[in-house]
């Protein structure tokens, strides 16, 4: 068969010089000339196409071989590749390139590195010269690049129903500027995502300077953040508050996320985690206190958590403001019963933080009333933290208005052309602003979007976006660093930047990003007698080089806060009344994985389970479970009700979720309602971002649409919910069903002064605690002693030699890990990880490599229960990569086996697929491919050899060529990402030429998920070094084997959790309360005391101390 | 005990048994009854095979066929698109297919223990069933072996289990149970297949001798391989059929001790116990008896044979029944006290979950099937029930595969990681594909049945009274 690329067309305004033509119909581009074009033997010889001799035969021959056998499924697959017909320069096939770039997003950027192969970006990571994120990234950025190769991306530019080439879309802006010069822009309406791109700035500046009349609108469906919006109002100028966490020994945090949220997380996650850090014994800790309605991943992390309804927040600032007499008299008396039993909690918790002025820090959630952001910044100004923990910087005033106003000039008919540039409006707007008709009623609407959206498909033309790795750009960070966006790819599909569009409209001629770039960089070198122009292109290849410009943070205004003001923002609080059960209130948040829905159609972040509720697909209605208790939602049920009934969910693999319809101001939507502990108990929480009409093969049919009950007056909280049950189920995709660590030593946890006390508690539990210990006499010897000299069993087998230079080991801090879900990303990315769909997902057949378990607790053995308040412990499993591994002794055919340097190795080629690996591995960890998931569309995997076959091109340009596929039927797992210690191994032999110095330096190179960890919690290296930073980390006192007593001696081992609890707070337990389960479970002795000790294995339960709240 | 003895160590006066009391000597009951001559057990198997196929064999013969067919697609439609077409997920990565495996290569138990270990203990009554129990070896081998075969993801490589030489120079690993299991199965089925055919060769003559059409006198000619029951022929047959027993009798406990290595030798709790192997072979004989039992009973019926399957012999394999049934129960609580003496949370978990768990139905469905059921054979009014001994072997069959179903998936589902805890639940493809199995077993046992000698007539003639040159008299 004659294979036809699919390149992307050149346009034609790119072509340059002079065109000629064969004849008219070529110049007019008839479809009889292409097909002319194409044919290989002019008309007439291919008269029997169809049905010719050789191709009768073919399918002849074909058929007789596949009828024969019926075993089409056997074949090798068959594969194509192309070579270069002349070689490119810079590019040599298999050494990947890196390029500086960033990816903006809400509040700031995040600097990046992209690998690029080929000319291909295939994965990211971030770039270390910006030292505030240390190099790494978040979970949207890993999954960012998959975007590029969307196949459902909007592919072409549409107007008035028909395809339009660049040119032709060139002089339709170009006449929108012309048309609307006269009347100096009016009538002509921007509406646009808040951006930090300082050409952007520039641009709108120039807009706004020719055509002063139009409006500038600003929007972002997840809303402006409240602490920067009483801040402006504070100093007078766009101005953020800058949190340092990492100066703060004591956090309290009322709803606020800040290890997920914001432009900033990524250096909240760092400094924070740098605070938990206890390498030694003695070490100090930080101490967290959440206050929050919704359980959050930061609220997972928290030493107190206190669950309130989000409406409640004021009246915790107002008390707190009293507690550390910030001012007079703003305890109301209406709100002091608001907080039912808080006090105590608060007042405790207020003291803690006023013993620790100047290193405390009040952080509020971007969505709290203005109220509460103003009582913070009183807070946090009387304990000294301002200037310490809190700092101000200002930011460049943008002039934007907001959509309502846009809307608002749009319904007085005063706008004739509307430009939107990305966001979705129609999709995500508030309910109650109608966006949809509002866009309709425009003359002329332009929309430039990456997906022909809801808003695309109201639009009389649509423009087609450009990924943010194949475009020209600027940003800045969340400190106001501006970094360069660079792209890494030609479009792939000759799509505009939104610079460009804004460039057409305002008249320039030829506004290619890059010179627009370029000259607001220009503006930036001085081009004086020291620099010449030439020093100035050379000062631009070194920020494209390093990817920032040192020194162009957002400067800090040192002026104080002026509290009077604050004050009188502060105001009187006024509560919406306590939510109850027929008062429910809903909180609106923009999902983990998909985010406000733009990532709809990503299926690594679509399938990436929620961190907390391990969702996968869908979104749900999350209840607390107080609230299903009153609704008599039954938890679950078991298929075959003979024996009993299954009290915990999901129990028979699969949680069938009562449907609920909520409903919001006269407003229903419907959704499955899956039960959440930790949630105040009448708070309902509506994840955004799912439910979209319109995107491609991915997102269709991905839960409900939490927007269409979300007014402008209830952005984040709704009050006057209320919920019913509709009788219907619906199976959710969850990753993980069972959320009791059942009284295991699984997640090791301590308090902090407990540790101190008893620095080898992790010895204490577990079987081993019990059984003779694992490395017997050698247990005292050096690490790289004890991985390659230690006797392993005494086996007849000949275990595999451990001769290698090198031996890797990777250490896991729980302590520090926030289960942010990005290592499960950057590993998708990184080794060509499969999607495997909602329907494989429920049965239990998803593919990551790593994972994040999940454990709830609640301090009893009882799990029959779900707790209402439970603590949270996560752990990553990846493979453990054991020096004696389960797996490798099981398969038949030598497919797994070990090699000299540690590493348990899968050979695909060999694997016949018996699943006996799986079946053996105590940490399941290995993935089989059940079908060919590369391979199949994802709706059509049981349909076997008759169904589609074949990856998309687009899709196949993401793969790594460093990492084969897999096929169906072979086993897959962590390989520690062996592509890249070979990398490093080769060059560090190229380096050493005939030297024996072949040791890979510490550090040279990361693998995917210790790379992205934006709190550094995976650490890898070769444990023979004694000095490599891994090494470090086993000597840790915390560190354990999971699941040690098995004698697999795993390469990967983990430091155990501590938790900080204030002993002054009524809900303060002496010891973790999964570590209560444990001792319970065990019958071990009270909390605290050595166990093993006579007399003291009574049946007593230990009970948790503290007070829980609700 | 001879006098003399008794003289030496000087009790010579009082002999154990006292000459006046003579102690009534039991007699053995008849293997065939009605004193039926030769003639007559000859006429009864041949005509079996001689007659115009009956009826009701065609339409038993095409009902098995249409099952047997779900077999055939399941396997077709699982090759061509994944193993996922099965219920199979992590963690329960072994589902139905190696239950069904460990069901049907534990039925195949009984044939070789009838033979072999029956023959070496010189227990006459065998002979009537040890024909039928063979062939059912076999068939339940057949279908045994189809599951780890077609089990694996990738079948077209299957070969590569076996130790052949290869450019690679890879070998399999010796060191895991499935190697063993491929050894260990495919050693049974030849052996078993020797033993059923070297026993047939007398009988193969009878009907070759009887042959009334060409066809069949040569197709039983070459397969008797030219037996004339010359005096050297018996000689011979007999020393080789002795040696064919001794050689199979090992076997009985190696395959299915070893089938039980499989889990044995894993750390899954609820797996990793010893008592596996002895505990497997008295399952395997359990299941074995009830399928024979099962299968001889309808014949019986059928055929008319209840002159040659006396009540004697269904007496004897419902004691069998009932020793090997409590010998399981004692395993199933054998293991509870381990779990709970050896204090390893993980296992006493295994095992509660077991009994208490999610899968509860399924255990208790197996107890009452394996350990409760079988005790009602103590009663000979039960065992005399032909109908009701019937209805017990099924109970023992549906038994005996919720048991490895109980061993298989629960402990499986539910390990050392509670997050990773799952429920198995079976797909179409899966029951379909299982039950096909009934349809190719009954298959080649329809087609036994009607070409073949389904007694060992030669056999049968020797134990029964008429060769007793005493007639029954001392």
């Amino acid at each position: 068969m004659k294979r036809i690329p699919q390149h992307p067309k050149p346009s034609l305004a790119e072509t340059t010089g002079p065109r000629y033509w064969r004849s008219l119909d070529e110049l007019s581009a008839t479809p009889e000339f292409q097909e002319y074009m194409e044919r290989e033997f002019p008309e007439g010889a291919s008269g029997m196409d169809g049905v010719d001799r050789r191709h009768f035969m073919k399918i002849m021959a074909a058929s007789f071989a596949l009828g024969g056998l019926g075993f089409s499924g056997c074949r090798r697959p068959e594969t194509h590749f192309l070579p270069y017909a002349k070689s490119p320069e810079h590019i040599i096939p298999g050494v990947p390139i890196h390029y500086a770039s960033a990816r903006p997003v809400r509040g700031g950027a995040i600097p990046v590195v992209v690998e690029t192969h080929e000319a291909r970006p295939t994965k990211i990571e971030g770039n270390p010269s910006y030292e505030s994120f240390g190099g790494t990234t978040d979970l949207l950025t890993q999954a960012s690049v998959l975007d590029l190769y969307d196949p459902d991306r909007a592919s072409e530019h549409r107007s008035a129903g028909r395809s339009v080439s660049r040119a032709e879309l060139g002089d339709l802006l170009a006449g929108i500027g012309v048309s609307h010069a006269e009347g100096k822009g009016a009538g002509l309406a921007f509406l646009a995502e808040p951006s930090t791109s300082p050409t952007r700035l520039r641009l709108v500046a120039a807009l706004r300077e020719s055509m002063p009349k139009s409006i500038w609108a600003e929007y972002d469906p997840t809303g402006s953040d409240g602490s920067e919006a009483v801040a402006t109002r504070l100093f007078g100028r766009r101005s953020r508050p800058i949190y340092h966490y990492g100066k703060a020994a004591r956090i309290l945090s009322l709803e606020s996320d800040f290890l997920q949220e914001g432009g900033g997380q990524l250096r909240a996650a760092r400094e924070f985690s740098d605070g938990r850090r206890v390498e030694k014994t003695g070490g100090e800790m930080n101490r967290l206190y959440q206050i929050e309605s919704h359980l959050t991943v930061t609220g997972g992390m928290a030493d107190h958590r206190l669950r309130l309804p989000s409406s409640r927040m004021a009246a915790v600032a107002a008390h707190l403001a009293e507690r550390l007499e910030v001012r007079n008299a703003v305890a109301d008396p209406e709100t002091e019963g608001e907080i039912g039993d808080a006090f105590e909690w608060l007042d405790a918790c207020a003291e803690d933080l006023a013993a620790h002025r100047g290193e405390s820090l009040v952080v509020a959630g971007p969505h709290l009333p203005d109220q509460v952001h103003a009582l913070c910044f009183l807070i946090n100004k009387s304990l000294g933290n301002v200037g310490e923990t809190v700092e101000f910087v200002e930011l460049p005033e943008t002039g934007a208005e907001s959509i309502e106003t846009l809307a608002a000039a749009i319904r007085d008919d005063e706008i004739r052309t509307l430009v939107i540039l990305e966001g979705n409006p129609v999709y995500n707007c508030a309910v109650d602003m109608d966006w949809a008709t509002v866009q309709k009623s425009v003359e002329t609407v332009i929309r430039l979007g990456y997906h022909a959206d809801e808003t695309s498909e109201l639009a009389d033309t649509h423009i087609a976006g450009v990924h943010y790795l194949e475009a020209w750009g600027d940003a800045r960070t969340e400190d106001g660093t501006i970094v360069p966006i660079q792209p890494m790819i030609m479009p792939l599909f000759d799509g505009l930047t939104e610079l460009e569009t804004i460039g057409r409209i305002l008249g320039l001629t030829n506004p290619d990003s890059y010179s627009l770039v370029r000259e607001t960089f220009g503006e930036r070198v001085p081009v004086t007698d020291e620099f010449t122009r030439a020093d100035a292109d050379r000062v631009f290849q070194k920020f494209l080089h390093d990817g920032l410009i040192e020194g162009t943070q957002y400067p800090r205004i040192e002026r104080p806060i002026q509290s009077g003001k604050a004050e009188d923002m502060a105001g009187r609080i006024r509560l919406p009344k306590a939510p109850d059960r027929e008062n429910l209130e809903a909180r609106f948040v923009a999902d983990y994985t998909v985010d406000d829905g733009r990532f709809a159609n990503n299926g690594w972040l679509q399938e990436c389970p929620d961190p907390i509720s391990k969702l996968t697909w869908d979104n749900a209605v999350l209840i607390s479970p107080r609230l299903a208790d009153e609704l008599g939602i039954e938890p679950g049920r078991s298929m075959v009700q003979v024996a009993r009934k299954d009290p915990n969910p999901g129990e028979d693999g699969r949680l069938r979720a009562p449907v609920v319809e909520v409903a919001i101001g006269g407003r229903t939507v419907r959704g499955p309602a899956v039960i959440q502990p930790g949630l105040d108990n009448y708070t309902i929480v509506l994840p955004l971002g799912y439910g979209r009409s319109r995107t491609g093969r991915v997102g269709t049919g991905a839960g409900f649409n939490a927007y269409s009950v979300r007014g402008s007056g209830n952005l984040h909280t709704a009050s006057g919910a209320t919920l019913s049950l509709t009788g219907e189920t619906y199976v959710v995709a969850n990753t993980q069903e069972h959320w009791s660590m059942e009284g295991r030593a699984i997640v090791r946890e301590a308090n902090l002064d407990d540790y101190h006390a008893h620095p080898e508690f992790v010895d204490h539990l577990g079987m081993e605690s019990h059984t003779p210990p694992v490395y017997g006499k050698d247990k005292n010897l050096p690490l790289s002693e004890q991985v390659v000299d230690t006797p392993k069993g005494n086996s007849l087998y000949e275990h595999p030699v451990f001769d290698g230079t090198h031996q890797w080991g990777m250490t896991i801090d729980l302590n520090t890990c926030t289960g942010c879900n990005a290592c499960v990303v950057a590993c998708q990315s990184e080794n060509n990880i499969p999607i495997v769909g909602r329907d494989q997902v429920r049965r239990g057949r998803e593919m990551h490599w790593i994972r994040l378990d999940r454990y709830y607790s609640s301090g009893s053995t009882d799990n029959t229960k779900i707790p209402e308040d439970p603590q949270i412990s996560i752990q990553p499993i990846n493979c453990q990569q054991c020096e004696n591994a389960t797996c490798e002794m099981v398969c038949p055919v030598n497919a797994t086996v070990h090699d000299s340097e540690g590493l348990n190795v899968m050979a695909y080629n060999r694997c016949v697929g018996t699943r006996y690996c799986a079946n053996n591995c105590p940490y399941k960890v290995r993935r089989f491919n059940f079908f060919d998931y590369q391979q199949r569309e994802l709706d059509k995997l049981y349909q076997g050899p008759l169904g589609p076959k074949g990856m998309p091109e687009l899709l196949q340009m993401a793969q790594n060529p460093d990492v084969s596929i897999r096929m169906r039927g072979v086993m897959e797992k962590c390989t520690y990402c062996t592509q890249r210690i070979q990398k490093a191994k080769i060059d560090r032999k190229v380096q050493a030429q005939d030297s024996p110095d072949v040791e890979v330096p510490d550090g040279t190179f990361q693998v995917a998920c210790e790379q992205v960890c934006p709190t550094r919690s995976i650490v890898f290296g070769n444990v023979l070094d004694s000095e490599s930073h891994v090494s470090k980390m086993k000597e840790s006192s915390r560190d354990y084997s999971l699941l040690g007593y098995l004698n697999t001696r795993p390469r990967t081992t983990y430091l155990a959790k501590l938790r900080n609890p204030n002993p002054e707070m009524p809900d303060s337990n002496s010891m973790p309360l999964s570590r209560v389960e444990y001792e319970n479970k065990n019958h071990v002795g009270a909390p605290g005391e050595e166990h093993g000790g006579a007399g003291d294995h009574g049946d007593h339960e230990i009970e948790t101390d503290g007070g829980r709240h609700g | 005990m001879s006098e003399s003895t008794e003289t030496a160590v000087g009790v010579a006066e009082i002999p154990a048994v006292l000459k006046e009391i003579n102690p009534a000597v039991l007699k053995r009951p008849d293997l065939v009854g009605h004193n039926r001559s030769f003639s007559w057990i000859t006429e009864k198997i041949c005509t079996i095979t001689e007659e115009k196929t009956p009826k009701w064999w065609w339409i038993c013969f095409c009902v098995a066929g249409f099952i047997a067919s779900f077999t055939i697609t399941g396997l077709i439609y699982q090759v061509g698109t994944g193993v996922g077409v099965w219920g199979l997920a992590n963690p329960m990565n072994w589902g139905w297919a190696i239950v069904n495996f460990v069901f049907w290569i534990g039925i195949g138990h009984a044939g070789t223990l009838i033979s072999a270990i029956l023959c070496l203990l010189k227990q006459k009554w065998r002979t009537s069933i040890n024909r039928s129990a063979e062939a059912m070896t076999i068939f339940a081998v057949v279908c045994a072996g189809i599951f780890p075969v077609f089990h694996v993801g990738r079948v077209w490589f299957a070969y590569w289990l076996f130790p052949f030489p290869n450019a690679n120079t890879i070998w399999p690993n010796f060191r895991s149970p499935l190697l063993w299991d491929v050894f260990a199965v495919s050693t049974y089925a030849t052996v078993s297949v020797l033993f059923w055919y070297v026993g047939m060769i007398p009988d193969l003559a009878t009907l070759r001798d009887r042959a009334k059409n060409k066809v069949r006198q040569v197709l039983y000619g070459i397969f008797s391989m030219g037996w004339r029951g010359s005096n050297r022929h018996w000689n011979n047959y007999e020393m080789m059929y002795l040696l064919l027993a001794g050689l199979a009798t090992p076997l009985v406990l190696s395959v299915h001790t070893i089938v039980s290595f499989d889990f044995a030798v894993a750390l899954v709790p609820g797996w990793h116990t010893t008592i596996f192997p002895p505990y497997f072979v008295a399952g395997a004989i359990f299941s074995g008896f009830g399928m024979v039992l099962t299968l001889m009973l309808p014949l019986r019926a059928v055929y008319k044979l209840d002159d040659l399957i006396t009540q004697y012999h269904i007496d004897c394999m419902c004691k069998i029944t009932l020793a090997t049934g409590s010998m399981v129960g004692y395993a199933y609580a054998m293991e509870f006290f381990i779990a709970w003496y050896g204090s390893n949370p993980y296992e006493g978990f295994a095992f509660v979950n077991r009994a208490f768990g999610p899968y509860a139905w399924a255990y208790w469905i197996m107890i009452s099937c394996n350990v409760i059921s079988p005790q009602l054979f103590w009663f000979k009014k039960v065992r005399r029930n032909t109908a009701l001994v019937w209805v017990i072997s099924i109970f023992v069959n549906v038994g005996m595969w919720f048991e490895r179903f109980v061993i298989t998936v629960t402990s499986l589902a539910r390990e050392f990681m509670p997050s990773s805890w799952g429920y198995y639940s079976p797909t179409v493809v899966d029951i379909f594909t299982y039950v096909g199995t009934f349809g190719v077993f009954s298959v080649l046992f329809l087609l036994f049945v009607r070409f073949l000698p389904i007694m060992a007539m030669a056999e049968i003639k020797a134990v029964s009274p008429q060769a007793d040159p005493h007639h029954g008299h001392q």
